[in-house]
């Protein structure tokens, strides 16, 4: 008690607290859009300066450091690679003029475009791809992608500190490099158009430090001070970038750690030119308004989540149970808690990845079978009188942000209808990447997993091969493992034949539906607001709010604001 | 407690029956409220529950106070919100009187006065206590075999110690300490925060106040001529204390813990919104107004209805504590 409020105190109190609920009881416009100069015929005009905001705060931006979707937002603008994703999520030609494949799938052999200046004046040649990529999985780097590159001849003794120089990575001239594999490797281009191998300026030296400055060969790069870490980020347009005419805008702004509704004001206002941090009742009215519907877009679905069982913990190493959990749950109540975000999802693979199968039925909501599944191990359940059913609670893990606090709830309702009792653990987010990959500790857990490269194997290899039990850090939480679907993907992985890859990843598909080491619920994408005069953005099928051709078309300020 | 011209005052005390009346329509809603909701606090209703667009629906006869962001009823979250943060707020004052009392009125009594301190008594009771929280029953039993030695011990000597100012310094560096840093820490420790975390937690720094009012208390009443008496008629100081000075100053108790159990509901309110209180799907008035927030422009219902319920349970109870204040003790108004 520290001290006591007057009457005086108790009455402001009152009066504040009631102008307060009278406030949010009246409901307010959403501002109109600010329109473009132009008609929709007019061309790309250069110049301007794009703002943009996040909630969060960019980890790092060096390809080869611990990635994140933020992070890869910038890190696309600053860094050109080999080969990049186009509007199809196909893999093309970026810095490489072309490549070449040859000794039966297990060399690859770039030839640089001649003429490239990095954001240091200097020209990009094969020394700087090579050094580049040994940069990046030196073991001394925090890469967390690595075991991707493991199929590159002489990965292990280089990655174990055996060899000063990666053997698979060999320059043969100035502007040809080529990479050898130990075997035939389907994935390979994707791997590479990610961004964790993409050339560094010689600045960049033979390690990482976490102190160097980004600069590579993409449209943008990074203004002197230019990164306040925590609060903000511009990059200017680099002049010399190889494609040309591009990029039109003279600079993109992000500010980090702004609030939603922050965000929602300053864009209504034209502050902001764009944003995606929006809660789900802004959200619902942007998309409801007539006005705004034109200047909306989705992002692409490219990631899972789920409700992860241990299959090594009672009572999840029973696949009756894991069974009854996947047809107890109605994805759709799941959307209806972000609808505008979410997606229900029954599959392995989301919808916007190769190798999704809309016929394919998966796990699906169906009551009668998830009770017959709690009956077939040995824990009927009847919803009549509440009686049966798993006896013990089943702790769920799961982090304190975001929309997975409401899902976790749902799941408590629905699981509570099949007998089975869930008491939710909340924890940090740290905790939470300790705690699960503790096989004795979480029973049930929140999975989740955002696509790496556009394949089925980014979500495959990682979550449900045996092979990604090894390992201390495992992301496998479900701690499943099947010997069958071990060969299926590995010959997966070496098919080149992309209808006989499709058909054996079917198979893996029904395979992890049926074992069911995860409940699948929903895919998250993200929805991009823009002002109608930003121009030329089109939600790209990999990268996140791809602005690199994007150009401004301001009226009332013109493009140069 | 209350004599005649004590309860003639509140009855002519217009915002202390207001507060009463609040506070009454508070604890029955709390307690009848959750047996006559048609629907469950924890229940989604995604079929009535939801709007055409996709939003929870405003308040409607199937749901008085519309639902929530999970579709829930608010009516029935709230009554049982209502019931959790009351129970921890009076459980928290509870103990917080308890402590601050004793705390107070020892304080009070030896101001200004330097006595033998019964430490080994007092450090063999905090190391069985510790022992026992830890589950070492057999230490405990050493320990407090330890603290009797060392009260019998007391008797033969020992130094004489400002126990005023030491309990004052005491009360001084806990009010420094920040509560809400307390709280976590304990959670973080325990793994888990709970409805019994959060109650002794707010009743272990909640305390401060009240043994700061009660010790100035009895230091008035101390010189008051019939304790003289009784201590010249040989009464032990436990005694005195017990039968004489505590119930003097129990009108300052009552008084001060009306007050703290506002403010230990804006407290717990307080814990739950920032997600270090109790954990979900729990409902707590402070919870509410978290998950609300972003709706408040689409569905001001949703932070309007716990917002107006912390508002109206501290508004009661500081009102009821006022006009406790002014009947029990005029001169001080």
């Amino acid at each position: 008690m520290r001290s006591i409020p007057t009457r005086r105190d108790v009455r402001a109190a009152a009066c504040i607290g009631l102008v307060v609920t009278a406030a949010a009881g009246c409901h307010e416009q959403l501002a109109a859009p600010i329109p473009a100069r132009s008609d929709d015929s007019a061309a790309p005009r250069p110049g301007g300066t794009l703002h943009l905001a996040s909630l969060a705060d960019v980890r790092t931006l060096d390809p080869a450091g611990p990635l994140d979707a933020l992070s890869g937002e910038a890190i696309h603008l600053i860094f050109a690679g080999l080969v990049d994703y186009d509007q199809e999520a196909r893999v093309v030609p970026d810095l490489a003029d072309h490549w070449d494949v040859d000794d039966d799938g297990r060399t690859v052999r770039f030839t640089l475009r001649r003429g490239v200046v990095m954001h240091d004046g200097t020209e990009l040649t094969a020394d700087d791809v090579k050094r580049s990529v040994e940069r990046s999985l030196h073991p001394s780097t925090p890469n967390p992608n690595t075991s991707y590159f493991a199929n590159i001849d002489g990965y292990e003794a280089y990655a174990s500190r055996g060899a000063d120089h990666l053997r698979g990575v060999a320059v043969e001239g100035p502007y040809v490099v080529s990479f050898h594999l130990a075997a035939a490797d389907a994935t390979f281009l994707p791997l590479l158009a990610m961004l964790t191998l993409r050339p560094t300026c010689r600045s960049a030296t033979d390690r990482y430090a976490d102190t160097w400055l980004p600069c590579g060969a993409g449209p943008f790069k990074l203004e002197a001070d230019g990164w306040q870490r925590g609060t903000s980020l511009r990059l200017v347009r680099h002049s010399m970038y190889f494609r040309s005419g591009l990029p039109y805008l003279d600079a993109v702004e992000w500010t980090y750690g702004m609030q939603f509704l922050a965000q929602r004001f300053r864009f209504e206002q034209g502050e902001l030119d764009m944003t995606h941090d929006l809660t789900q009742s802004d959200l619902a009215r942007f998309v409801a308004d007539e006005r705004w519907r034109p200047y909306g877009a989705a992002e692409a679905d490219t990631s899972i989540f789920g409700e992860s069982m241990n299959t090594r913990l009672p009572p999840f190493d029973n696949v009756e149970i894991r069974r009854a959990v996947a047809a107890a749950i109605d994805r759709d109540h799941y959307r209806m808690i972000k609808p505008a975000n979410m997606t229900p999802l029954s599959q392995v693979i989301p919808p916007a990845v190769p190798g999704y199968d809309p016929t394919f039925e998966g796990q699906r909501y169906d009551y009668a079978a998830a009770l017959e599944h709690m009956r077939a191990a040995g824990y009927p359940f009847d919803p009549a009188t509440g009686r049966g059913g798993w006896p013990h609670p089943v702790e769920y893990l799961l982090y304190d942000q975001g929309v997975v606090l409401y899902t976790a709830q749902v799941l408590q309702q629905e699981l509570a209808k099949i007998g089975i009792h869930i008491a939710l653990k909340v924890v940090s987010w740290p905790a939470f990447l300790a705690m699960r990959t503790d096989a004795s500790r979480a029973g049930m857990s929140l999975g989740s997993w955002g696509m790496d490269y556009p394949d089925p194997s980014t979500f495959f290899e990682p979550l449900f091969a045996s092979a990604a039990l090894a390992g201390e850090s495992t992301y496998s939480s479900a701690f499943y493992s099947n010997p069958r679907l071990d060969d299926l993907l590995n010959r997966a992985r070496r098919e080149g034949d992309p209808a006989s890859r499709a058909r054996l990843y079917g198979e893996a598909n029904a395979i992890v539906c049926s074992d069911a080491p995860w409940a699948f619920t929903f895919g998250f994408h993200w929805f991009d607001l823009r002002q109608p005069y930003v121009r030329g953005f089109a939600p790209h099928p990999v990268w996140l709010r791809d602005v690199s051709r994007v150009w401004l078309d301001r009226a009332s300020s013109g493009a140069g604001r | 407690m209350l004599d005649p011209r004590a309860r003639a005052r509140l009855a002519h005390d217009r915002a202390a029956l207001t507060g009463a009346a609040i506070v009454a329509a508070l604890l029955l809603f709390v307690l009848v409220g959750p047996l006559v909701v048609r629907h469950g606090p924890l229940e989604s209703d995604f079929v009535r529950g939801v709007s055409p667009a996709a939003m929870p629906v405003g308040p409607r006869a199937e749901f008085p106070l519309g639902t929530d962001r999970m579709f829930r009823d608010v009516l029935s979250r709230l009554a049982s919100a209502g019931r959790l943060s009351l129970f921890i707020a009076l459980s928290a004052t509870s103990i917080a009187a308890a402590l601050g009392a004793v705390v107070g009125v020892v304080s009070g009594w030896y101001e200004g006065s330097r006595v033998r301190v019964p430490w080994p008594a007092i450090a063999g009771c905090v190391a069985a206590f510790a022992a026992l929280a830890l589950g070492h029953p057999a230490v405990a039993a050493v320990a407090l075999a330890a603290a009797c030695f060392g009260a019998l011990a007391r008797r033969f000597g020992g130094p004489r110690m400002d126990i005023d100012g030491l309990l004052m310094r005491v009360v001084d560096v806990m009010l420094a300490f920040p509560f809400l840093l307390l709280v976590m820490a304990i959670g973080a420790a325990i793994d888990r925060t709970s409805a019994p975390t959060i109650l002794v937690t707010l009743g272990l720094t909640g305390w401060l106040g009240i043994a700061r009012v009660l010790r100035a208390k009895t230091i008035q009443v101390r010189a008051l001529e019939y304790i003289e008496a009784s201590r010249a008629l040989g009464q032990s100081t436990a005694r005195v204390m017990l039968k004489h000075v505590l119930p003097n100053i129990a009108g300052s108790l009552v008084v001060t813990s009306t007050v703290l159990v506002a403010q230990m509901i804006v407290a717990d309110s307080v814990l739950s919104y920032l997600g270090v209180g109790v954990s979900p799907p729990t409902p707590t008035w402070g919870r509410m107004v978290y998950e609300g927030q972003d709706y408040y422009l689409a569905a001001p219902w949703i932070v309007a209805a716990p917002a107006a319920a912390i508002l109206l349970a501290v508004w009661g109870f500081n009102m009821l504590g006022e006009g406790l204040r002014d009947a029990l003790d005029p001169n001080e108004t």
